[in-house]
């Protein structure tokens, strides 16, 4: 297959690359990895290049494989509701008539490989689990150009490791996503949205109540714009009659009203080219995190503890990306700099502490001996 | 066997050697293969053992105790690790509910019991405290000098047999307990030969008096003959009924249990009754096995199987029944224990608890792990006093979580251990026996009158 | 002295006489773990009380070059605990504290041999409760749930372990202990611990687990449906599904079972009937009702002979009694059977049932099936006599034909039960060398020396001294080249 040298366009966080591949199967997505391997070339993988400036930029960079060619819907078996899907295909594009895919897209334009290998969620992650509970099955091209499938097309499977977990979340650094097999779950005929917006010191109380009521929502979101107030947003979905209850239930728990998705919902509230971060925290601690982020805003998903800041001016971000980590690592979590201007990415430390990081070079070091794969891009400079 | 494990070379190296020694078991009744084969090692015993429950470790756990079974029918030898771990199983039977199999562990604990009884030799300690206990246990009319004044126990002679062998100080928190929950009635009075039924006579009983209950807790004995009369039985109590042999077949002491069984078997043919009433779980479970114990006597095979068909616990004959004399409110909160020789053995759950929730005005509360023994399993714990305790403390700690007033059980050995763990927890409960319960009810007894046996 | 001897000196040493069994008969009670006809002795058993313990145990095996396997409650089907004859059983059953409930985070923090039902019993007061429930969860341990990433009858809607299971302490098989995931989701870095779930031992051993706890459900409502085919129940099944409905868990079982289930605890299914479902929606109240009438009307569109709705929790328990005693049940009308294990997609389940029944019956024995029907993963218990002459082995051809079905169907060779010794031999045929190799590495980077649980899952190991030279940028020729 073709290689094409690279455009000014063809650049991951600021690092040229030399040349672009697009295969189009699995099967020249293999013939052109060997191909690099055996040339010693470093290569990031890109989809939607929605995601090219998250994490460090590479320490070098050969070759961008490019997965536009690589769509399509393989299968959907809808009476098993599972369905394979190439993994350059678009989320958006994704059509499952009354079923869905029920993993949501922060960045508009992403595809499914990204959102795998970049492990993104969104609201409904409360109800549906992430990429690594929907992903019932993988197929990769190792770094050296094998094959390698595991998994498979049915949702209860416990045949060998799990290497579909191993790639979610790995960032492009230990092979490149083919095809991804996952489950569907039945559109829910029926949704409602319960807001309620409060000082930061009555979210507490809120959540509190959202979850002694058993409502079974599908996400519960905060959205606290730099310095205002706290809006907590509650979605449910299913049948008509069961929405109905439940979101008058809420309503009641929450002295909220019912109506359509909040214009934020679901977005990440950073601009392009903005420091953005991903804070996590124990469910208890949520509260505390929301109340401390008073400086940057906080949004994202009170429901599983997954939250997101914008840090808007460069000068401030490391001092700010500190206090934000100090109250995550106090609320049980973490904090990573998914995105920022290169003089942030320079002057703070974007992943933070890692443990158990020194078995993740082993698995690096197993699956990439070489460090072709996005070398430095991922935690502790894997 | 060619398999993915070993590919084609050769199976695992023996680590064991060849077996060492005389079979464990000989011919006589070993424990039987069959049922040893059904059991298909799917654990769902472990959890409700005792045993298991307290240290986790298979060869404590009835799955454990089968293999063991197993192993010495394949001629490993009956070694003093295969006998600990048989002597610890506290015979609950807990297992025998939990297994979905339907594996008899009862049988082959028994019999498995018996060959270690003949066949093995235990240290002169052991042996010595084995002796005392059943020298005394078995014997109602021994075990009342207990209770008595203590120069009338040191006159008996029992001393000089009991106290080399340490028994007297395991017995101490039992007897510490019974004294203080038994009510210090002067003499026991025998019960009459016969008490009619009052109204038109619906059955005719005979009552097992027993050895404990009937030394230690005459009253319940009163209360059980006063309710079956008052629900239209004419009661029949045998006099020189003597031991039911549950403590002997449970400890493995085969000869004797069978003379027990033989003696109580001709006294109730003599009483021509129509069911035999037992108000100690553990006695009714083992009377109920008699055809079993006495399988191999050509004499008694038959006459031993019809009295098992007689054999009824008091809550299962009161439920067949069905109650027609009047019940008066009792405003009381208790706390229903199932005997283990009375859920496990017998299956007796709902009859007790239907007969509580009949009396108006009491409310019957659950005990978490209902399926574990209090430890208290006959004479183990006085052969255990230690893991024995720590069952009980648990027993005890779910007891007194129910906030409940009263305890009330059907066996005897469970009350004390209760009490006992009760008291060491530094707990308060009334305890009572169901037909102490039932007997207050009919009578229209004050409420705290079941209050005063209580563990403090 | 023999290594073994040592090491156990060595162990008796560090933690104490009584965590160390080298008794002969005692050794031999250890020999084999739910799937009872693979049996080795171990050369030791070591039963740690925590964590230090547990590595101290690992770290001494290392030190000695001997191979230790890791079991819980020893009621695994696929023989993933089957000892090592010249290796240390590492038992977790005393393992067994829970650590910390905390409804407001919905997290339990419990250690390994701490059983699966005692986690919901500890979390109900609070209103929550652990979602798996495999059949065998009033006994199997959580640490044996995690290395197996065990299912249960409730994971059609809920999931598996793995989707519960949010954080642990491992003993690596180096001996050090390592922290995968927390309490907080979406930790940085590799998804270690969701590789770790489910690989059977083969990459250390959980120390302490920290679990999600499930909001108790407002409402749940037990449907048990009988029809006269298992056809017409997999038509129901898969007409429930069709209409986007996700019941927390729906079971089917064929006429022999239900015969099976019936002597062993007296459930009072619907006699005489070919199969039965058991049909579970949970959920609000107001969802449950709404979806309850449509199910109901869907087994009663596809042939319902018969309809009782749980009355109560107590008919509720009755219900699955039945279902969740069914393997051991067999026991009682069959002297052996082998529990089979296998995934099929739904829609293929008449079908396959089908070609069950042929291989069966031309094979001459019986099988019963057990089914988690809403996601295709079958339970036959292929019955046989062992001590009837070549039954034995025809019962371990229908066997091997039904999981050869299952890959021929697009299904998997085990859905919960795990390849551990049993399913080595099937691994190739549902998975090219190229995976298999690929899988290694994840093991190779965890226990270079292959000391964990050597000879599960894999057939053929890896060595793992393989690592290509790693080459430096000077070396690359010039791309230009490639054109």
């Amino acid at each position: 297959m073709d290689w094409e040298p690279a455009t000014a366009d063809d650049q991951v966080a600021g690092v040229p690359a030399r040349f672009v591949a697009a295969p189009a199967s699995t099967a020249e997505a293999a013939e052109v990895l060997r191909a690099a391997a055996a040339q010693d070339l470093a290569v990031v993988v890109r989809g939607g290049g929605t995601k090219l400036d998250w994490g460090m930029p590479p320490r070098r960079l050969d070759l961008i494989v490019d997965t536009h060619r690589l769509t399509g819907v393989v299968e959907h078996a809808a009476g098993d509701l599972i369905t394979v899907v190439r993994a350059g295909t678009p989320l958006s594009e994704l059509d499952f008539g009354s079923q869905q895919l029920a993993l949501d897209s922060p960045l508009p334009g992403a595809t499914i490989g990204g959102s795998v290998a970049a492990n993104v969620s969104g609201p409904r992650r409360m109800l549906y689990g992430t990429a690594r509970d929907l992903l019932i099955g993988i197929t990769v091209v190792r770094p050296d150009g094998t094959v390698a499938r595991s998994g498979g097309k049915v949702v209860k499977n416990v045949a060998g490791y799990d290497l579909g977990k191993l790639f979610t979340g790995s960032h492009g650094t230990l092979g490149l996503i083919t095809e991804c097999a996952f489950r569907l779950h039945p559109v829910p005929p029926a949704r409602a949205v319960v807001t309620r917006t409060v000082p930061a010191a009555g979210v507490g109380a809120l959540l509190t109540a959202v979850r002694e009521e058993q409502v079974v929502p599908s996400a519960v979101e905060v959205d606290r714009p730099p310095g205002g107030e706290v809006t907590v947003a509650v979605l449910v979905e299913g049948t008509a009659e069961g929405v109905r209850d439940r979101a008058a239930r809420l309503e009641k728990v929450l002295g909220g009203h019912s109506g359509d998705l909040p214009s934020w919902w679901g977005a990440y509230p950073w601009q392009p080219g903005g420091t953005g971060l991903k804070l996590t925290a124990a469910l208890s601690k949520v509260p505390d995190l929301v109340g401390a982020a008073a400086e940057t805003g906080i949004r994202g998903s009170a429901g599983t503890g997954v939250l997101y800041a914008s840090v808007a001016s460069s000068e401030d971000a490391p001092r700010l990306v500190e206090r934000l980590r100090a109250e995550a690592v106090r609320a049980g979590g973490h904090a990573v700099v998914l995105t920022a201007p290169a003089e942030v990415r320079e002057a703070v430390d974007v992943w933070g502490p890692v443990p158990g990081l020194e078995l993740m070079r082993r698995v690096k070091d197993q699956f990439d001996p070489g460090h072709h794969f996005a070398p430095g891009r991922f935690v502790g400079g894997i | 066997m060619v398999d993915s494990t070993w590919g084609t070379q050769d199976g695992p190296r023996d680590v064991l050697g060849p077996v060492a020694g005389e079979p464990a078991f000989d011919d006589h009744r070993p424990p039987r293969s069959d049922i040893v084969d059904d059991c298909v090692h799917c654990g769902f015993c472990l959890t409700t053992c005792p045993t298991y429950a307290l240290w986790g470790e298979e060869m404590d756990s009835p799955r454990g105790r089968i293999y063991l079974m197993k192993e010495g029918l394949d001629g490993e030898p009956l070694t003093a690790s295969m006998v600990r771990h048989f002597d610890r199983c506290l015979g609950c039977m807990a297992c025998v509910t939990a297994c979905p199999s339907g594996v008899r562990y009862d049988r082959l604990i028994e019999d498995t019991r018996a060959q270690v009884e003949r066949r093995f030799d235990r240290t002169p300690a052991q042996r010595a405290l084995r002796a005392a206990i059943f020298a005394l246990f078995p014997y109602p009319r021994r075990l009342r000098l207990l209770r008595g004044p203590l120069r009338a126990y040191q006159a008996s002679g029992l001393q000089r047999l009991v106290a080399r062998t340490g028994l007297m100080e395991r017995l101490g928190p039992t007897l510490a307990t019974l004294e203080s929950l038994a009510p210090r009635l002067g003499r026991v009075t025998a019960p009459p030969r016969l008490v009619p039924a009052r109204g038109t006579r619906r059955a005719v009983v005979g009552v097992l008096t027993g050895c404990v209950q009937g030394a230690f807790f005459p009253d319940v004995n009163s209360a059980t003959i006063r309710v079956l009369a008052a629900e239209g039985c004419d009661v029949v109590i045998p006099s020189g009924q003597g031991c039911c042999g549950a403590l002997s077949v449970h400890n493995g002491r085969e000869k004797e249990a069978q003379r027990f069984a033989r003696r109580l078997i001709d006294t109730f043919a003599r009483a021509g009754v129509d069911h035999v009433v037992v108000n100690a779980a553990g006695c009714g479970s083992s009377m109920k096995e008699y055809a079993d114990l006495l399988r191999d006597d050509p004499r008694y095979a038959e006459p031993a199987a019809a009295f098992a068909a007689k054999v009824r616990d008091l809550s299962e004959i009161l439920v067949e029944l069905g109650p027609v004399a009047p019940r008066h409110p009792l405003p009381l909160t208790v706390a229903y224990h199932d005997a283990c020789h009375l859920g496990h053995a017998q299956g007796v759950r709902a009859q007790p608890r239907a007969l509580l929730h009949g009396i108006p005005g009491l409310t019957v509360k659950e005990i978490d792990d209902p399926e574990i023994c209090c430890g208290s399993a006959g004479i183990w714990n006085v052969l255990n006093p230690e893991p024995a305790a720590e069952l009980g403390d648990r027993k005890a700690r779910n007891v007194l979580a129910t906030g409940a007033e009263l305890l009330v059980t059907a066996n005897p050995g469970c009350l004390m251990q209760v009490a006992a763990s009760v008291r060491r927890l530094g707990g308060e409960i009334a305890l009572a026996h169901t037909a102490k319960v039932l007997d207050a009810s009919i009578r229209g007894l004050d409420p705290q009158s079941l209050l005063q046996q209580s563990s403090r | 002295m023999t290594s073994l001897e040592e090491l156990a000196a060595a162990l008796r040493a560090a933690l104490g006489a009584d965590r160390v069994v080298s008794d002969r008969l005692e050794l031999r009670t250890y020999e084999c773990d739910g799937l009872a006809h693979y049996k080795v002795t171990p050369g030791l058993v070591v039963l740690p009380r925590d964590a230090a313990e547990c590595a101290r145990t690992v770290s001494e095996c290392v030190a000695a070059g001997v191979p230790f396997v890791a079991r819980g409650s020893g009621t695994g089907l696929s023989g993933g605990a089957l000892p090592h004859a010249d290796g240390v059983l590492i038992v977790t059953a005393k393992m067994r504290d829970i650590l910390e409930v905390s409804p407001a985070d919905e997290r339990a923090v419990v250690q390994p041999g701490v059983i699966n039902l005692q986690v919901t019993r500890a979390a109900s007061p609070h209103g929550y409760y652990y979602a798996p429930d495999p059949s065998s969860q009033q006994i199997c341990s959580i640490g044996g749930n995690v290395a197996e990433n065990s299912g249960g009858a409730h994971c059609l809607k809920y999931g598996f372990t793995t989707n519960h299971v949010l954080g642990a302490e491992i003993v690596t098989p180096d001996g050090d202990l390592v922290e995968l995931g927390g309490r907080a989701p979406d930790t940085p870095g590799y998804d270690l611990l969701g590789a770790f779930v489910g690989s059977e031992g083969t990459l250390g051993i959980a120390t302490r687990v920290t679990v999600r706890l499930t909001r108790l459900p407002e409402s749940v409502r037990t449907l048990l449906a009988a029809f006269a085919t298992t056809d017409a129940a997999g038509a129901a099944t898969s007409a429930i599904i069709a209409a986007g409905v996700v019941p927390a868990a729906i079971e089917m079982m064929d006429a022999l079972a239900i015969e099976a289930a019936e002597a062993a605890v007296a459930c009072g299914y619907p006699p005489g009937a070919g199969a039965v479902l058991i049909v579970e929606l949970d959920g609000p109240a107001a969802e449950v009702a709404a979806q309850f009438a449509q199910v109901t009307a869907l087994c009663e569109a596809n042939g319902a002979t018969e309809l009782r709705i749980a009355a109560d929790d107590a008919e509720r328990a009755l219900f699955w009694k039945g279902r969740k005693s069914a393997f051991a049940a067999v026991g009682r009308i069959s002297p052996d059977y082998i529990v089979q294990d296998g995934v099929i997609p739904r829609t293929a389940l008449p079908e396959v049932l089908h070609r069950i029944g042929e291989v069966a019956s031309a094979h001459g024995v019986r099988v019963a099936n057990v089914f988690h029907a809403g996601d295709g993963n079958l339970h036959p218990l292929v019955l046989f006599d062992g001590a009837a002459d070549g039954e034995a082995e025809r019962a371990e051809e229908v066997s091997g034909a039904i999981i050869d079905l299952c890959i021929e169907y697009g299904g998997s060779i085990t859905g919960e039960h795990g390849v551990g010794t049993d399913k080595a031999k099937y691994m190739p045929r549902m998975f090219s060398d190229d995976d298999l190799t690929t899988m290694q590495l994840l093991r190779c980077a965890f226990d270079p020396a292959g000391l964990a649980n050597p000879g599960k899952i894999f057939p053929t190991p890896r060595l793992c001294g393989e690592v290509p030279r790693r080459h430096s940028a000077a070396d690359a020729p010039a791309g230009a080249e490639i054109f």
